[in-house]
């Protein structure tokens, strides 16, 4: 018995020996809280030298926070890394790159003031005496530039290049820093259709030179297309690995969400009433070239959804912020319910019939300090029955809270925690709950499941089609174009600040869509006439 | 008081109003430079008023009992570094405001030095004396001997001839170094400085240390240089004059320091003025009126310019311009 027991010690031994030379990065039973939050319950991820690793999950898999971890930017809770088969503590990111490892951060960790050779070198200078030495800093530069065409103006300063440019410097800051290893952050969330084609053929020539790379993503149509191997992580759970030629695309989504059913939203037909908002060609201010809005026109009517498409910096922000008095209209009328509000404060324009969920919770949408009854009540705080001769009236509140919690599961169910006590999807269905039970002739709703769980994107879903029966006229902002396409009555699509087309419900699909979303209105016409 | 100017144009805007100038402006530029060095690391460091003050008497004291200039400048700069680094660690370790430090710092040091004043020297208000070394000023008769150059460069301290090595020294280290480079990075994205494997805290007190090296500079400048004594707060919101300017100049060394020209400027004419019947009162106001226009006149700029970059309305080859 006890020789037995030995003998299957040995033989685990061996193979854990015989895999560890196999993977570069091998990440087991990891564990990351955030607070009250497990980010990651059990982690599981490995890396084989030369191929492309797609990690797979719904928002909140805790996809993210795994990568992170490998690249130290927190410590992990239990659990162990081994890189190239050694084990490693007390991971920094000095220490990762300095064991090759490089990332690709979702928001880029660029600075905007400075040139881009001088991101590139931040950290990793070249010196000539005492002072920098910028030619051999763009000679280095250059060369990977031709080796894996990764095509960036060096002079110019971050805040003056493109998106997909400045994912591009991010490559190459981590090619230069010696990375054998790249993690990509949810790489083509911003990037046009074409740009990522154009990342996909420089991974390809990264993975020919021998590099490992990790790529995070919830798009599965592309992780079909660019990976090796594919690991699905769900809640925090790892859900298994399998290579890309196994599986398909029902197979990753029943992996990611634990069912074969996308989503239980159905869309109520209506008859449109009469024109709630009428935006007569308004010009709009940014800090972006190509989200200044150059005379955009639209209108929404009483129980109808308009579903506003386009890739995120397009104007879709800029124009939300304008027909909110969120920032100033430069030229041009929003007409809401009849009356003209164009550059009116915020709190007349709630007052002429508007109900806003804006696109980040955090900085608008929610005091995060303040409780979730706050939080629920904050809207009419200063009318009845909430208040009365500047005093408030918390049983009011209160029975507020108490009410919408229990109609819109929002947990934790104390109304007396601060709204940081939440997760996501419970802190976006606070703000949900809040802005549609006001009733208002006017819904907004920006990116409204933004880094939300599935059960939550549900409710949420049927919520804004609920106000649409109930004779409000919607606009939907998205960057999802599953979203828009479930939900929408009418869809405009939306490409530097200006209409690119306009769709109902029944015409739209995803080609037709994408061209528009890059501006591309001929084609779109083109392919829209093939399929009739 | 136009009339009065206009009668007397010529004795109030004469060739040694250049040197007056610069000599009311050194003690703001070494204040100026004191507060841009953290603001290049994105801390704004307000006690510059404070550490001066504090450099100032220590100055004078080391100066009075010791017989050596030097030592007096020494051991200001040292304090200020002191004082630098009890702020650094209350802000950057533990998270303390820093405004609010620094306002702990200013109301400090001017009752630590009243105080000092009584204690020590026995006095209320000034301390003079004849044992108080001062910096030593720079006499060359060649130059004396030229007409117009000799009005304005002879006989300048020593530390005024530093400070024009300080800003250039400060410009180069800011813009052509790998320290300062990493330093701007710090202070306008220090997450992704952090990933670049910099550690962002080193350098958070790395600019402390040396900023309170250039305040502890700016009271011994003060008090043996400018002046020859302690005077119960004598800064006189020269360190809040210097960090106006560092706004004014974005923190850049050179413009930082034209800004403190321009208070200098109101400064002496203001002094001339006195001379001529204009209410001292009124003379006293001039430097803190051109405090509020210059950095009213400056920030409106600045929004004008983002406004017109950002407008809907201009094409993108207008905002390209407004950009550069």
């Amino acid at each position: 018995m006890e020789r037995q027991a030995a003998y299957v010690c040995l033989s685990l031994v061996i193979e854990k020996d015989e895999k560890m030379d196999e993977y570069v990065i091998e990440m087991k039973d990891i564990v990351k809280n955030f607070g009250t939050i497990q980010a990651v319950k059990n982690g599981q991820f490995t890396l084989k030298k030369g191929e492309i690793h797609s990690l797979i999950g719904e928002n909140g898999a805790g996809k993210s926070t795994m990568m992170k971890l490998l690249y130290g930017m927190y410590p992990i809770d239990d659990g162990e890394i081994f890189v190239a088969g050694k084990k490693v503590e007390h991971l920094t990111p000095k220490s990762a790159i300095s064991l090759g490892i490089g990332m690709v951060h979702q928001e880029f960790m660029l600075v905007n003031e400075l040139r881009v050779v001088e991101n590139i070198i931040l950290g990793f200078e070249p010196t000539k005496g005492l002072t920098i030495d910028f030619d051999t800093a763009r000679k280095n530069i250059r060369r990977y530039i031709e080796q894996y065409h990764l095509d960036v103006q060096m002079e110019k300063r971050v805040s003056q290049i493109s998106v997909g440019e400045a994912q591009r410097v991010e490559i190459i800051k981590t090619l230069m820093h010696g990375a054998e290893i790249i993690i990509l952050d949810e790489p083509t969330a911003v990037l046009t259709p074409q740009e990522t084609k154009g990342l996909f053929r420089i991974l390809h020539n990264l993975k020919e030179d021998g590099k490992s790379i990790v790529f995070i993503s919830h798009k599965l149509n592309e992780v079909m297309e660019i990976s090796d191997r594919i690991s699905v992580m769900r809640q925090g759970n790892y859900m298994g690995t399998v290579d890309r030629d196994e599986t398909s695309p029902v197979d990753l989504t029943k992996r990611m969400i634990g069912r074969e059913v996308f989503l239980n939203v159905n869309r109520t037909e209506t008859t449109p009433g009469e024109k709630i908002l009428d935006v007569q060609d308004i010009w709009v201010s940014s800090h972006k070239e190509t989200s200044k809005i150059r005379g955009l026109s639209l209108s929404v009517h009483a129980g109808e959804i308009l579903g506003v498409a386009g890739i995120d910096g397009n104007g879709q922000s800029e124009l939300v912020d304008a027909i909110t008095g969120l920032r100033p209209v430069e030229k041009g009328k929003v007409i809401l319910n009849g009356v003209d509000v164009t550059n009116k404060s915020p709190k007349k324009i709630r007052k002429a019939g508007l109900a806003h969920i804006p696109e980040d919770r955090n900085k608008r949408g929610l005091n995060r300090a303040m409780s979730i009854s706050d939080n629920l009540s904050v809207v009419g705080i200063d009318e009845n029955p909430y208040s009365s001769h500047m005093l408030l009236n918390r049983s009011a509140q209160h029975e507020n809270a108490m009410e919408k919690i229990k109609e819109f599961d929002i947990r934790p169910a104390d109304y007396t925690l601060p709204a940081s006590s939440m997760s996501g999807g419970n802190a976006q269905k606070v703000v949900v709950a809040r802005e549609v039970s006001l009733g208002k002739k006017l819904l907004i709703a920006s990116q409204p499941t933004r880094g939300v769980d599935v059960g939550a994107i549900e409710t949420i879903r049927n919520t804004i089609d609920k106000a649409k029966k109930q004779g409000a006229g919607v606009l939907l902002v998205s960057a999802e174009l599953e979203e828009i396409m479930s939900l929408s009555d009418r869809i405009i699509v939306i490409h530097d600040g200006a209409i690119t087309g306009e769709l109902t419900a029944a015409e739209a699909n995803e080609t037709t869509m994408g061209l528009l979303m890059m501006g591309n209105a001929e084609e779109a016409k083109k392919e829209e006439g093939e399929a009739v | 008081m136009m009339k009065v100017i206009i009668d007397n144009f010529s004795n109030i805007f004469n060739i040694t109003l250049i040197y007056a100038t610069f000599r009311s402006a050194v003690p703001i530029i070494f204040a100026a430079l004191c507060a841009a060095i953290t603001q290049q690391a994105d801390i704004l460091n307000i006690a510059t008023e404070g550490i001066m003050l504090i450099g100032g008497f220590a100055a004078v004291t080391v100066s009075y009992f010791t017989g050596s200039w030097f030592l007096g400048v020494l051991t200001a700069m040292l304090l200020g570094a002191v004082i630098a680094m009890i702020m650094a660690v209350g802000h950057i370790r533990y998270n303390a405001d820093i405004c609010g430090i620094g306002m702990g710092i200013n109301l400090f040091a001017v009752a630590f030095t009243r105080f000092l004043l009584k204690a020590v020297y026995n006095t209320n208000g000034a301390f003079s004396d004849p044992s108080i070394k001062p910096i030593p000023r720079v006499n060359i008769p060649f130059i004396a001997s030229i007409p117009v150059i000799g009005d304005i460069f002879n006989n300048w301290t020593v530390t005024e001839w530093f400070v024009l090595i300080l800003i250039a020294f400060l410009q180069f280290l800011f813009y052509k170094t790998v320290w300062g480079l990493r330093l701007r990075a710090v202070g306008q994205f220090p997450e992704a400085t952090k990933t670049a494997g910099i550690n962002v805290t080193m350098m958070k007190y790395e600019a402390m240390l040396i900023s309170g090296v250039v305040g502890g500079l700016a009271g011994a400048h003060l008090s043996l240089g400018y002046s020859v004594q302690f005077v119960d707060n004598m800064t006189n919101n020269r360190g809040f004059m210097g960090v106006a300017a560092m706004y004014f100049g974005g923190a850049n060394p050179i413009l930082t320091s034209i800004g403190c020209l321009l208070f200098g400027l109101a400064d002496s004419i203001g002094n001339r003025l006195q001379a001529y019947g204009i209410p001292s009162q009124f003379v006293l106001m001039m430097p803190y009126i051109v405090t509020v226009v210059v950095l009213a006149i400056s920030m409106a700029i600045k929004l004008s310019t983002n406004r017109r970059k950002e407008s809907s309305l201009t094409t993108a080859a207008v905002a390209e311009e407004a950009g550069s």
